[in-house]
Formats: structure tokens, C-alpha cells, sequence
């Protein structure tokens, strides 16, 4: 259990009576960039969600299985959801900014986890900026209405506000699918160095953008994890000819 | 995608068609070499540019295909076979080409013996180039099996007409001019044996994506 930071058991997962999961037994290495692929409706959001317990709000959504979280299972009764969610951030596919400046669009999770001082929140929205690669755009801007950024600011903006928190792995859904090749090339290139501290998982309905950035890719199709393994085995020789389909565009 | 599949697999007939007339060359300078047919000769002397121009249009249309689609998978090593591949096939029919520049030299005066292990060597060497087409054709192994021992084959006849050749031209200076001309040809089929395993080697990632050696037991 604990080579993984993320491991899943048998898990399945129904909305209403649509078996949107099936079986999904996958592993999540730490500090590593692991891509969910696969066409509109596969289950790859909702595989995500299921990693930090955002399908608990959805009426309807059952889930059975074990997801475990540093060999904990986050489905467990005494898990404190809120401490599972600043340990494990979302990024979604259309930047969501708070309508409020940069600086408190930051500041926002760690005064909500009780920092107080100035200078400790200064240098926290600083940091998180700048991990985010967001500093030097924003600098002369902090108290500035953060809707005024541009949509690949803004998407980094929300990077860096799930930053604030510091958090062990970040989620991304379809996080530059609503950006231009310019805006995602920099949160491709910002994927890339987060995985020094952090670990990702991101869904992209991108395939190049999965081959270019992951370590692990999962391809999914019809709610099953149809084939999991090293990005360059994946998109250079994938063992499952259903994967081979889907990455080579033979599909339907 | 579909667009971009018939364009691959158009592209794949080209390269089929290229090898044919790399393997073409090869054979018929060989022929021109050994019945002294200049005029065969200068055939396979005139196809050096076809064949080249072939290579430039082909590599073209498989980086046009690359950039434009980014292909994955057996798509993309499709792609990587073939840009390899052309260039082996280009090399092929340059030596086919060098062969029948020395068949207009050596057809001045009879050879010095009747001509048996150089028309044996092209035989092998074209049955070695029709099968890698044929297994990049078909993506099928089965063409590939047994090329190793063929090029070792290959191997020992190169040897065998060099020593043969320093024999002649121990024994009578007068035919060292010819002798230089049959060991540089046993040299170019040798190579080109050489070209048709790397070429396998291509054919075989494409198929399996794995990577394998092919033809280096005696190199």
C-alpha cells in the first residue's frame, strides 16, 4: 500500500443505475505525472473525482471499493473530507476564479485555514505565484480584480491558489482544454517542474499533450481502466489492441 | 483520421514501389555485368536520380504526415520504418549503380573467368530485399526468418571472391585492373545484403515495436 500515493481496489461506482466505474484497480506513483486518455464518457473525470471524494455532493452517485490515500482509505467513516480536499487539489477545465483580487484569490485557502499574519500570507501568495509561474505577470498587479487575467493567467492563478494550501497531489481536469496552444504550453511546461514537489493527475482528451507530459498514462474506455503503464510504452507500443485503436484514431 | 490512414497507407505503396526499383537496379546491373550488356547498363546508371528524387518525395510526405497528424503507436512507427528505410533503399539502388559503372568498364574486354559467385551473391541479395518488402507489405514476421543466415551467406562468398581475386592477380598482374572491379562489387552486394537486415530490423519494430538485431553473427 504504500509504494503508491494513490492506489485504488475494485473499485466501482454507479450514478444511479449507470455503472459509470468498473473494477478500476490502478496505482498512482508519487512525485510522477500520471494521464487518464480516453474518449468523451469513459469514466476518466470521475475516476478523478474519485480521488479526492468529489462525487460525495453528486445525488445518486454510489461507490464501492477502496481508494486508498498513503495507505489510508479515503472512503473510510472517520476521514475528515475537508483535510482529504487540502491535501489533494483540483484544478478544473475552465479557470474559476473567486471575482476578487489575485492576492486574496490566493490567500483565500490558507486564511480559511487559519493564517492570519500578513507577512506569513505575503509569502505564501509569493511562493505560490511564483510555483505556479505566475509572479512575474502578476507582481505589480496582486490587488487587482483577477478576472481582468487573461484565461491562461486565470488558469494558473487557480494553480496556485491550490498551491497556497499546500497539497500533496494536484488533480487537473482538462486543465488547458479552454486555452490557447500558447497559455497550454506554459501550464505543460508548469506540469512538468510541479512534479519536483507535488504529484499530478491529469485527464486530458489530449493525446500528445499526455505523451508530452506523463510518466503514466491510463487509457479508459467504457468505465474500465483498459490498460495502464509508462507513457512511452503506451503511445509507442501498447499491448492492448483497443488502446492501439483509440491512440492511432481507428476508433468507431 | 481516416484521411490520414490512406495517406499512409499510399505512402507505403510508394515505398514498396521504390524497393522494387532499388531491387531492380541491383539485379539488372548484375546482369549487365555478367552478359556485358552496356546498354542495361545504362539503365540502371540513368534511375540514379528517379530513385533519389523518390527518396526526397518520400521523406517529405512522411514528416508532411508526422507534423500534421502526430501519429502514435504503429502509426508512428510506420513512419520511423520508412524514413529509415529509404534511405537503405537509396543505397541499394546507388550500388546498383556503381555495379553497372564498372559493367561499361569491364565490358571492354572478356572476364577473366566465367562470372558465378558474383550473379549467385545479387540472386541472394535480391531474395534478401524482396522479402523485407514483402514483410513490410504484408506486416508479417514470416518474411524475415532465416535472413540472418542468408547474410552470413553473403559474408563468406564476399570472402571467397577476394581471395579468389588475389589469386588472379598473383598469378598474372594483367587482370588486376578487373580484379579491383569484382572484389569493389562483391563489397557493394555485401553492403547491400547489410542494408536489407537493417531494413528488417525497421520492419520488425513497425510490426512488434520491439527492436531486434538481424544479420550480425559474423560482422
Amino acid at each position: 500500500m504504500t509504494d503508491y500515493i494513490i492506489e485504488t481496489e475494485d473499485v466501482n461506482l454507479w450514478y444511479d443505475d449507470n455503472h459509470a466505474l468498473i473494477d478500476i484497480d490502478m496505482q498512482i506513483q508519487e512525485n510522477k505525472v500520471t494521464a487518464l486518455i480516453g474518449p468523451s464518457g469513459c469514466g476518466k473525470s470521475t475516476l478523478i473525482r474519485v480521488f479526492d471524494r468529489m462525487n460525495d455532493i453528486i445525488t445518486g452517485c454510489r461507490i464501492e471499493g477502496k481508494v486508498f490515500f498513503k495507505g489510508k482509505n479515503i472512503y473510510d467513516p472517520d476521514v475528515d473530507v475537508i483535510e482529504i480536499r487540502k491535501r489533494i487539489g483540483m484544478i478544473f477545465q475552465k479557470p474559476n476564479p473567486f471575482p476578487m483580487s489575485v492576492y486574496d484569490n490566493v490567500a483565500y485557502g490558507p486564511i480559511i485555514h487559519g493564517i492570519r499574519s500578513r507577512k506569513d500570507l505575503d509569502h505564501i501568495v509569493r511562493r505560490s505565484l511564483e510555483s505556479a509561474a505566475l509572479w512575474d505577470e502578476v507582481e505589480e498587479r496582486l490587488d487587482q480584480s483577477a478576472i481582468g487575467l487573461s484565461g491562461g493567467q486565470q488558469q494558473r492563478l487557480c494553480i496556485a491558489r491550490a498551491l497556497a494550501i499546500e497539497p500533496e497531489v494536484i488533480l487537473m481536469d482538462e486543465p488547458t482544454s479552454a486555452l490557447d496552444p500558447i497559455a497550454t504550453g506554459k501550464i505543460e511546461d508548469l506540469v512538468t517542474n510541479l512534479k519536483k514537489r507535488y504529484t499530478v493527475v491529469i485527464v486530458t482528451h489530449n493525446m500528445q499533450q499526455a505523451a508530452r507530459i506523463s510518466d503514466y498514462t491510463g487509457f479508459m474506455y467504457l468505465g474500465r481502466l483498459i490498460e495502464f503503464g509508462e507513457t512511452v510504452q503506451i503511445f509507442e507500443k501498447p499491448s492492448k489492441e483497443l488502446t492501439e485503436n483509440y491512440i492511432t484514431g481507428r476508433f468507431g | 483520421m481516416e484521411k490520414f490512414h490512406i495517406q499512409l497507407d499510399e505512402l507505403k505503396d510508394e515505398v514498396s514501389d521504390m524497393g522494387i526499383l532499388a531491387r531492380d537496379m541491383l539485379e539488372k546491373s548484375v546482369a549487365a555485368l555478367k552478359d556485358q550488356d552496356t546498354e542495361l547498363a545504362q539503365w540502371v546508371i540513368s534511375r540514379k536520380g528517379e530513385i533519389r528524387v523518390i527518396d526526397s518525395e518520400i521523406e517529405a510526405k512522411a514528416l508532411h504526415l508526422a507534423a500534421l497528424y502526430q501519429p502514435m503507436a504503429k502509426d508512428m512507427r510506420t513512419i520511423a520504418c520508412i524514413l529509415k528505410m529509404i534511405t537503405y533503399l537509396t543505397r541499394i539502388g546507388r550500388y546498383g549503380k556503381d555495379i553497372a559503372k564498372s559493367a561499361v568498364e569491364l565490358s571492354e574486354k572478356p572476364h577473366i573467368a566465367r562470372l558465378v559467385s558474383i550473379p549467385y551473391m545479387a540472386e541472394i541479395v535480391c531474395g534478401m530485399i524482396e522479402r523485407v518488402l514483402e514483410a513490410f507489405k504484408t506486416e508479417e514476421l514470416s518474411p524475415l526468418e532465416s535472413l540472418g543466415d542468408k547474410d552470413d551467406t553473403v559474408d563468406a562468398l564476399r570472402h571467397s571472391i577476394f581471395r579468389e581475386c588475389i589469386t588472379y592477380m598473383s598469378e598474372n598482374p594483367k587482370t588486376i585492373s578487373q580484379c579491383a572491379h569484382y572484389i569493389m562489387i562483391a563489397r557493394y552486394l555485401e553492403r547491400c545484403a547489410d542494408h536489407a537486415c537493417k531494413i528488417a530490423e525497421k520492419v520488425h519494430y513497425m510490426i512488434t515495436g520491439e527492436h531486434v538485431e538481424i544479420g550480425y553473427s559474423t560482422d
